[in-house]
């Protein structure tokens, strides 16, 4: 690994010249003396002579270089950990601000569905320390909140921040493109997967629909849907239920069946109270557990502190010397 | 101003050869109380000092007198270095103990009717600071008093080898008043142009170039004649190297002295006539 050093501000190096300087001035605090070859050879004294120049060029070289902000480069890591790379696509329409009826965990009755879908994805979200997890939500569209990133505090974060006032459209299509767009041009870590939340369906014209089917398939996708439902509501897995007749399929069971046509995995759970959520999430918390790969960003290491630092101590130095200088000759 | 001298007695060892009549032993004859023979009164017309026994006494008739030697003066001269290390000094500079010691000189001669001259030099002889030997002690006093304030410049000592050619054929008494801060080479040649005079050497040394160093520091000098640098980190060893540097310079330099002949007086810090005046005594015969 061989370091290259950078400089933020490479005009300062033009001072560098002027580090001569001690070599060049003489000392302020100079005795005269009669005759200086009658002074016997002293070699700690010439050491000390030598080492004062010494320091004083080196501190000086050290302030230019630390005024030229010296820095390496940023790395690029690639690390091995256990987790997946996730996008979260969560439902922000208005509905989703309706409390589960009948809800009660922890005591509170009327728990909002968001409210709830970000605790639990917020627990979800720190029992997995090694995922890449990016974010984005939708409602009348898809709205880009988080890219794929290891950063636990802006995962988490942007889990909090779903949790507000919301729009009254469901455009499912729309988020789940924005969510398959996080991991375009994102190295492939062999585990991907996309969590899908929300309330019901929602319908995606034909050619959305063949973008998703597209997209989930090149970019190696898995799809897992949580359904929020009303309890005693329609449910997607109720292969019984036959519409009216001349009366369109619901949109739920007509989005089940869509993605049950794509190539890529596909699960869908539903939930019906927070403790259901909770399993849902706890069943895809441990499918997503294959080795992936990733690359961690190092930054360049500044190193004017460094030399800023040295230069002190070296005029530290410097300045015990001065304490040890001789004022009164006599 | 001049009353504030105090002066020094001293005399020489050799016989004058000056006309000027002094208080020094002289080969002139004339008005003296030295009888040195008899001549004749033809050769020696002065019938004041017809002697009348040895007259009578001759058998041939000539006619006797008596000859005297005459006291003589014998020029005194000054002789001062006026390079950088003259600058040195801790309660007062070499230069102004110079020209202390040189106006001493001036009044003490002018006391026992020498003519008295000054010369500088440095690494030339200075011809600003030249006072040619007069009877009248004034110029060379302006010049001692104007040498006090003089702050000489960064030069060697070099001048010394010239100095003789500003001295008179007449064997001087010469006050040679430097802190012999030079090369050994440089002060043998010196001191070798310079030996039909007697020379009194005046060392000047300061004890705070040596032994009055401060106790414990880091201190950079610069010398007064070359500017050459160095970082001096005093301590005990240290301070006992440089006093042991000098004390074998003083015996060296005491050593070329006596080979000339040459009696060195060393002063430090402070002037003393009067010891000045013991050390014609101790070491120049009467």
């Amino acid at each position: 690994m061989n370091i290259l050093i950078f400089f933020n501000s490479p005009w300062a190096l033009w001072l560098l010249p002027l580090a001569i300087l001690p070599l060049v001035l003489d000392r302020a605090f100079t005795q005269r003396y009669s005759w200086v070859a009658m002074l016997p050879k002293d070699k700690l004294s010439d050491l000390i002579g030598l080492l004062m120049k010494v320091l004083a060029v080196l501190a000086l070289l050290l302030i230019f270089l630390g005024l030229a902000s010296p820095h390496s480069k940023q790395q690029i890591i690639e690390k091995i950990g256990v987790g997946a790379q996730i996008a979260l696509v969560l439902d922000r329409s208005a509905s989703m601000d309706d409390p589960f009826s009948g809800g009660e965990i922890n005591g509170k009755v009327g728990e909002t569905k968001s409210v709830a879908a970000s605790r639990l994805i917020t627990q979800f979200v720190k029992s997995r320390q090694n995922d890449m997890i990016g974010m984005t939500t939708f409602s009348n569209s898809g709205m880009y909140v988080l890219p794929l990133t290891e950063n636990r505090e802006a995962i988490l974060a942007a889990v909090q921040a779903t949790a507000g006032n919301a729009l009254f459209q469901t455009n499912i299509g729309s988020g789940m493109t924005s969510g398959a767009g996080l991991f375009d041009k994102v190295p492939d870590s062999g585990s991907r997967a996309m969590i899908l939340l929300s309330d019901g369906g929602g319908r995606i014209d034909a050619e959305t629909q063949q973008k998703i089917h597209d997209w989930l398939d090149r970019l190696h996708i898995g799809l897992y849907w949580i359904v929020l439902r009303q309890p005693g509501g329609l449910s997607i897995f109720d292969t019984s239920y036959v519409p009216p007749e001349d009366a369109v399929l619901p949109t739920q069971i007509e989005l089940n069946e869509f993605f049950k046509t794509l190539n890529s995995p596909y699960h869908a759970y539903e939930a019906e109270d927070p403790k259901s959520l909770a399993a849902a999430i706890a069943d895809i918390n441990q499918k997503e557990k294959k080795p992936i790969r990733y690359h961690e960003q190092i930054p360049g290491y500044d190193f004017s502190q460094a030399c800023f630092l040295l230069a002190a101590l070296m005029i530290g130095l410097l300045l015990g010397v001065k304490y040890l200088e001789v004022r009164t000759w006599d | 101003m001049q009353n504030e001298i105090k002066e020094f007695s001293y005399h020489i060892s050799w016989r004058s050869r000056g006309r000027h009549s002094g208080r020094h032993l002289s080969t002139q004859r004339g008005m003296g109380m030295e009888f040195r023979g008899h001549t004749s009164l033809l050769s020696y017309p002065d019938p004041r000092r017809i002697d009348i026994r040895q007259t009578i006494r001759d058998p041939l008739e000539q006619v006797h007198v008596r000859m005297f030697n005459q006291k003589s003066a014998s020029p005194v001269f000054a002789i001062a270095d006026l390079s950088g290390s003259m600058n040195f000094g801790a309660k007062q500079s070499k230069v102004a103990l110079t020209s202390e010691i040189a106006s001493t000189i001036a009044v003490s001669a002018r006391k026992n009717s020498d003519p008295f001259g000054f010369i500088g030099f440095d690494d030339v002889v200075r011809e600003d600071w030249i006072c040619p030997p007069s009877f009248r002690a004034h110029q060379a006093l302006e010049l001692c008093a104007a040498l006090n304030k003089f702050e000489p410049a960064q030069v060697s000592g070099a001048g010394l080898k010239d100095v003789s050619r500003f001295l008179p054929r007449e064997r001087s008494l010469i006050f040679l008043i430097s802190d012999f801060h030079m090369p050994m080479e440089e002060l043998k040649n010196g001191l070798s142009s310079l030996m039909q005079h007697h020379v009194v050497p005046i060392v000047l040394w300061d004890s705070s170039e040596y032994k009055n160093l401060p106790e414990f520091g880091i201190t950079s000098v610069i010398d007064c004649e070359t500017g050459q640098k160095r970082t001096l980190f005093l301590r005990k060893e240290m301070r006992a190297n440089i006093v042991a540097s000098f004390e074998a310079r003083r015996a060296e330099i005491e050593a070329l002295f006596m080979s000339f002949d040459m009696a060195a007086f060393f002063l430090e810090g402070v002037f003393d006539a009067d010891a000045l005046t013991e050390y014609f005594h101790q070491f120049v015969a009467a």
